[in-house]
């Protein structure tokens, strides 16, 4: 066995170790490790080819555009009905606001996120209100899919991408798969890329993306690193759900190293999104013992 | 010219490289044991078997002798109680013995500080070069661990803490300090309080399957298993179970510091979602709490 090859194998050998190698202990893998945030709740459109349905007007707080063409009839009005909700001063129930795990691309609304790379499987943490997302490494789905909020992702390293495959979304009565209120099905299937992009490309891809979605209204507690200037990282996706959609679409959202990490909970949370109020909870006059 | 032995060249390979987590010591020998993977317990409760001071027991006993998991009376005559916190510890045995539940971190869906944390029946370490992760299967909680590090002068309070870790031979010993404070705080199923003064020190070991298994048998015999979730315990796995001996001290709560442990075997099923806003079932059996419901749909 030569040198390199022995500590090749020494490297990916280890039962405790994680040692960032592809199944075939070939090649490294990308170090996606560390903090990652962002800035707004939207996505960036791709450059060709269908994208996420956008904002009703293009204007901010006012829902979802239900005139784009890829929504199916049915998908269409539930989007123009969580639009005319929004247009009433009113919000509609969706997993942020009601506490509830997110789903994938939904999640991706939360600003700031950990991703843990172990040899069998990546974990993803999210800063809002302590969601973990679990990804198996080189495995299949099982064939029946018991439904989750999160869903059965797999995962595998192709090159410098990480390629994380979600089915088995659990549909609520009120399925939200993005910020515009687009709903998704049972049949509804993601499949996101992850690789590093180089500082520069990172930072206009936020910039731009700033421009296009509007920064978010209220202060989120998600903190990008100014000061690093070293890689960044993009996931592109891909949302397919014949139920729902008339056409696959895609999507980017664009990561820089995080500033900070906070704990955030949000049955903590009374602050109302629209007006800027705080929700009245039940007080008592005096305490209980 | 100076010619590295091969097999300490591949030892300083594997220790150095930044991407890898290959636990190793200073030395560059391995060295941290490997807590990996997911564990489970059969009870909600502390171990009661311990020298010294200890955790409170529960005064409520079903016929059998085991401790009443739907009449939580703490132990409020436990020397280690400060006679305020015995107070508060006896008024929620009272609302417990009237059959209603009081506010609780784990009914309110809020993350739970060390030790209350270790109630939860299913967690999975995750082992780094410079950080433990603890993933918890209730609402889908986390701890972080930093590695070698010190707390900061001035810690922001938050519910699970501030907390660092390093090993000690065989152990890993995590030490947690800013734990945040409100009304109705508390550390263990009995609504003992804390004050800003709580600081816990878990120690995490392995230890022989039948150990461990004991251990569990003895919690049982203590506590009963819950009848209100799974059990996720592989009760066929013979090998390493996971010791944690904990010692809280609270200058504000306690008298003194005390000591108790939980102990973890290997998980029989893989990862559960159970998110914690979904769950309308009342902590007493058969009873479901009732939530809003509209008479026709909003649109």
């Amino acid at each position: 066995m030569t040198f390199l090859r022995a500590a090749a194998f020494l490297f990916a050998g280890s039962a405790l170790a994680w040692p960032a190698w592809a199944a075939d202990s070939a090649a490294p893998v990308p170090d996606l490790s560390g903090a990652w945030s962002r800035l707004t709740f939207g996505f960036e459109r791709p450059t060709s080819g269908p994208g996420p349905i956008g904002r009703y007007n293009n204007q901010p707080n006012v829902g979802g555009n239900f005139n784009n063409p890829i929504l199916k009839p049915d998908a269409a009005a539930v989007v123009k009905r969580r639009s005319e909700t929004l247009r009433s001063g009113e919000d509609y129930p969706n997993p942020s606001l009601n506490c509830l795990p997110m789903m994938s691309p939904y999640i991706f609304r939360v600003q700031e996120m950990q991703i843990l790379q172990k040899k069998d499987e990546v974990v993803f943490l999210f800063m809002q209100d302590h969601q973990v997302r679990r990804v198996r490494l080189n495995a299949q789905h099982p064939a029946k899919v018991t439904p989750s909020w999160r869903g059965d992702s797999i995962g595998h390293y192709e090159g410098d991408t990480l390629v994380v495959d979600t089915v088995g979304v659990k549909v609520g009565p009120e399925p939200i798969l993005d910020m515009y209120g687009a709903p998704f099905s049972d049949a509804l299937h993601v499949v996101e890329r992850y690789r590093l992009v180089d500082y520069a490309v990172a930072k206009a891809a936020q910039e731009k993306n700033i421009r296009d979605a509007g920064p978010v209204a209220t202060e989120q507690a998600a903190s990008i690193d100014e000061h690093y200037t070293g890689k960044g990282m993009q996931i592109q996706f891909t949302v397919e759900d014949k139920n729902v959609f008339n056409t696959p679409w895609s999507a980017a959202v664009t990561w820089r190293r995080a500033g900070g990490w906070v704990e955030n909970v949000c049955a903590e949370n009374i602050h109302e999104y629209y007006n800027g109020g705080l929700t009245k909870i039940p007080q008592a006059e005096r305490p209980d013992f | 010219m100076f010619v590295m032995p091969p097999r300490n060249l591949l030892v300083a390979l594997a220790c150095s490289s930044a991407l890898a987590f290959p636990v190793c010591a200073k030395d560059g020998a391995p060295a941290a044991p490997d807590f990996s993977g997911i564990w489970a317990r059969t009870t909600f409760g502390y171990d009661l078997d311990v020298s010294g001071p200890g955790p409170l027991k529960n005064l409520a006993r079903r016929a059998n002798g085991t401790s009443d998991a739907f009449k939580l009376v703490g132990d409020y005559h436990n020397p280690i109680l400060q006679p305020w916190a015995a107070q508060i510890v006896k008024q929620h045995g009272e609302i417990s013995l009237a059959g209603k539940s009081y506010p609780d971190l784990s009914n309110e869906c809020r993350p739970l500080p060390p030790p209350y944390i270790l109630r939860v029946a299913q967690m999975q370490m995750l082992q780094e070069k410079n950080r433990i992760t603890i993933l918890y299967i209730q609402d889908h909680q986390y701890r972080q661990v930093r590695l070698n590090g010190t707390h900061p002068a001035r810690v922001t309070p938050s519910w699970h803490g501030d907390s660092i870790g390093h090993y000690e031979g065989d152990a890993l010993v995590i030490d947690t300090i800013g734990i945040k404070t409100r009304p109705g705080s508390l550390i263990d199923m009995y609504g003992t309080p804390h004050s800003e003064a709580l600081h816990v020190v878990e120690r995490y070991r392995l230890v022989d399957g039948n150990a461990a298994r004991e251990a569990q048998q003895k919690s049982e015999k203590e506590y009963g298993r819950p009848t209100t979730e799974p059990v996720y315990v592989d009760f066929d796995y013979a090998g390493k179970g996971l010791e944690v001996r904990f010692t809280v001290e609270d200058k504000g709560v306690f008298t003194r510091p005390w000591s108790s442990s939980v102990t973890y075997r290997r998980s029989s099923s893989d990862w559960q979602e159970i998110a914690c806003a979904e769950n309308t079932e009342e902590f007493y059996p058969g009873a479901t709490t009732t939530v809003p419901q509209s008479d026709k749909p909003d649109f």
